[in-house]
């Protein structure tokens, strides 16, 4: 149901300035750079070299390792952080006790700055001065590598990012149930439908859209995850637990090589662009479904 | 009473489960409060968990901070505050017009136009800054406004190829979010300069940092405004234009408040961003503009795990947030009562 109206130019205008402003400069210097060897230090002249930084990029093992290392990251950090965020939204519109307190209290780690968060977790996970450890040997474990072994230092970081995520995703799903009206829940109350029921054919399928924005969001934002993997294990053991971003900052800011680094961005960007595509994709048919 | 409450023993599972999520998520901000309480030999000594029962704690780290042994603090905090209140109330206010329009207008154009736009931006840099030797901020401007001009002169006539429509364009304000920042920021960093050479300051100035904010919120500002636009009811709009309202009363009068608890959401999301952001503070700002994640950051940095002073900051960081995030809970509750109404 859309119509035409003049004004509307006047509604969208300021948003598509504003965001071609900024958004072209990056765009077009990172593209034209990207086909250039060139580096800052030691000073070499741009030179023209084509595709040569993309088949550099593309026959580099670390690149598909720290690809693979970011996918499983987001994937698994966003997946945790919708299961519970939608549980955890559930339970607070249907007015657990305590309800207000939890509102407020759920929200705080968002609000808390990646690199403060990254701060906190190393102290928490320290091996010697750290709370966890000490809990874990008081259990009986013997004193575990949170950051240093690569399987543990994945973990660490998921659970990090689930910790300061999912209240995002609290925030969006509750917005979204509270928009929910009530007489379809009334009259499904009238049929005796269990809240099972009332769940599955109801609430899941009316938040659908939101649920789809939410994830799709998140996924987007844990594939650009720098701050907290480079304060939490600098990318390490080894280059283990190295994110696209951090690999990108590591090529760019430490070697200073530009061509390359905007070559992986643009890999980076076709990468999280086609993720996004097949997303969308898959899940437009049940959107569509419940219109 | 709503007809979603739990009752029984479903109600007592919930509030387990809520309880569990509530240690979870309280324990590493209790941890930061009592850990800047400490003493550095208490720190190093091992875990320690209640202040004055198994440590002494003092006001060290605090004093340094507020002191401003450790960087200028206040200064810091009250360039945090104003570029990220003013950026995301910008960002809130224009995205949702242009989300709005999006879900409610229709918009038309061809491919080509948008390529036309993208072929002379590209062109008429390259163009520019090789072939003319203008500087890059010279050959910027020039080439966006030959670029977006032709776009626009473009879209006026009937083109051939696809015919592109509001979710296209959806999909270009989100895409916007995709690029890595790293890149983003080093080549925002760039262009300031460039016009920074044109005599318009925007490294480490308020209206640099706040643009640059409210264009990296605005995709996010609308893609979920969009959301909560397109749940709400039309015929509430049909009706008042049966009766001759202006477009932009309806969206002023009817259709921001009725959106409400979707409007704080997307405001708290946006500041949230902005107040915490790290990477275009870092790079487009250096002294008089900082931001707080970069004076936490610093405390790292300088003088290495000094775990009380660390904790101190990122506890200055994360207070002005817990009140905002208390008002504005208080607020999304009216705005529930408001919608049970309706």
């Amino acid at each position: 149901m859309t119509r035409n109206d003049p004004i509307k130019h006047f509604f969208i205008w300021p948003a598509l300035l504003i965001v071609l402003i900024i958004s072209i400069f990056p765009l077009v210097y990172s593209l034209t750079t990207s086909f250039m060897s060139m580096r800052l230090v030691p000073p070499t002249p741009a030179r023209f070299v084509g595709f040569g930084n993309y088949v550099e990029l593309l026959s580099n093992p670390r690149f598909w390792h720290v690809a693979g290392t970011t996918t499983l990251i987001a994937f698994l950090s966003v997946g945790l952080q919708y299961v519970i965020g939608l549980s955890v939204a559930l339970a607070l519109n249907a007015r657990v006790p305590g309800e207000g307190l939890f509102r407020f209290v759920f929200l705080l780690p968002m609000l808390v700055a990646p690199v403060a968060v990254a701060l906190i977790a190393r102290q928490v996970l320290n091996p010697t001065m750290g709370p966890l450890n000490e809990f874990m040997t008081f259990l009986g474990f013997p004193n575990l590598p949170f950051l240093t072994q690569t399987s543990w230092a994945l973990g660490s970081i998921i659970v990090v990012e689930v910790w300061q995520w999912t209240p995002f995703v609290i925030l969006m799903l509750l917005a979204g149930l509270q928009t929910l009206p009530e007489d379809v829940y009334e009259a499904a109350a009238l049929e005796n439908a269990s809240a099972w029921q009332q769940f599955r054919d109801i609430t899941f399928p009316m938040l659908l859209p939101v649920s789809v924005a939410v994830v799709f969001i998140r996924l987007i934002e844990s594939y650009k995850i720098i701050d907290t993997v480079f304060v939490m294990t600098g990318g390490g053991p080894g280059i283990s637990t190295e994110t696209l971003t951090l690999f990108a900052y590591q090529e760019g800011f430490k070697k200073f090589n530009l061509g390359y680094t905007s070559a992986l961005s643009f890999l980076f960007l076709i990468v999280i662009t086609v993720i996004g595509m097949v997303y969308l994709a898959i899940l437009r048919p049940y959107l569509e479904k419940h219109k | 009473m709503s007809a979603r409450a739990l009752t029984g023993s479903r109600r007592w599972l919930a509030l387990a489960g809520c309880l569990v999520w509530f240690a979870f998520t309280l324990f590493p901000l209790y941890w930061a409060a009592v850990t800047s309480f400490k003493s550095p030999i208490g720190v190093v000594g091992g875990a320690t968990y209640i202040p004055f029962v198994d440590f002494e704690p003092t006001m060290t780290a605090w004093y340094e901070l507020f002191s401003g042994q450790r960087g200028g603090f206040y200064d810091t905090f009250t360039a945090s505050m104003i570029v990220g209140l003013s950026a995301s109330v910008a960002a809130t206010a224009i995205g949702s017009m242009a989300a709005y329009a999006l879900v409610r207008f229709t918009f038309r154009f061809r491919l080509l136009s948008a390529l036309i736009f993208v072929v002379v931006a590209f062109g008429g840099f390259l163009l520019g800054r090789n072939v003319m030797g203008l500087g890059q901020g010279i050959a910027l401007i020039y080439a966006f406004i030959a670029a977006l001009a032709l776009a626009v002169i473009s879209s006026r006539f009937r083109l051939p190829g696809p015919e592109l429509g509001n979710k296209d364009i959806v999909f270009w304000f989100v895409s916007q979010r995709m690029f890595p920042p790293i890149v983003a920021a080093f080549a925002l960093y760039l262009m300031y300069t460039e016009v920074g050479k044109l005599g318009f300051k925007l490294v480490d100035s308020y209206i640099g940092l706040t643009f640059a904010y409210i264009a990296f919120s605005l995709p996010i500002v609308i893609w979920l405004m969009r959301d909560f636009f397109e749940a709400l009811p039309v015929e509430v709009e049909e009706a008042a234009m049966v009766d001759n309202v202006p477009t932009w009363r309806i969206f002023f009068g009817i259709v921001l408040p009725m959106s409400k608890p979707g409007l704080i959401a997307t405001f708290m999301i946006t500041l949230a961003f902005v107040w915490n952001e790290f990477l275009f503070a870092l790079f487009l700002t250096n002294s008089k503009w900082q931001t707080l994640p970069i004076l936490v950051a610093g405390q790292n940095s300088q003088r290495g795990d000094e775990w009380w002073s660390i904790s101190a900051a990122a506890l200055v960081a994360i207070i002005p947030m817990m009140v905002m995030a208390g008002v504005l809970s208080r607020l999304m509750r009216s705005g529930l009562l408001l919608g049970a109404i309706k």
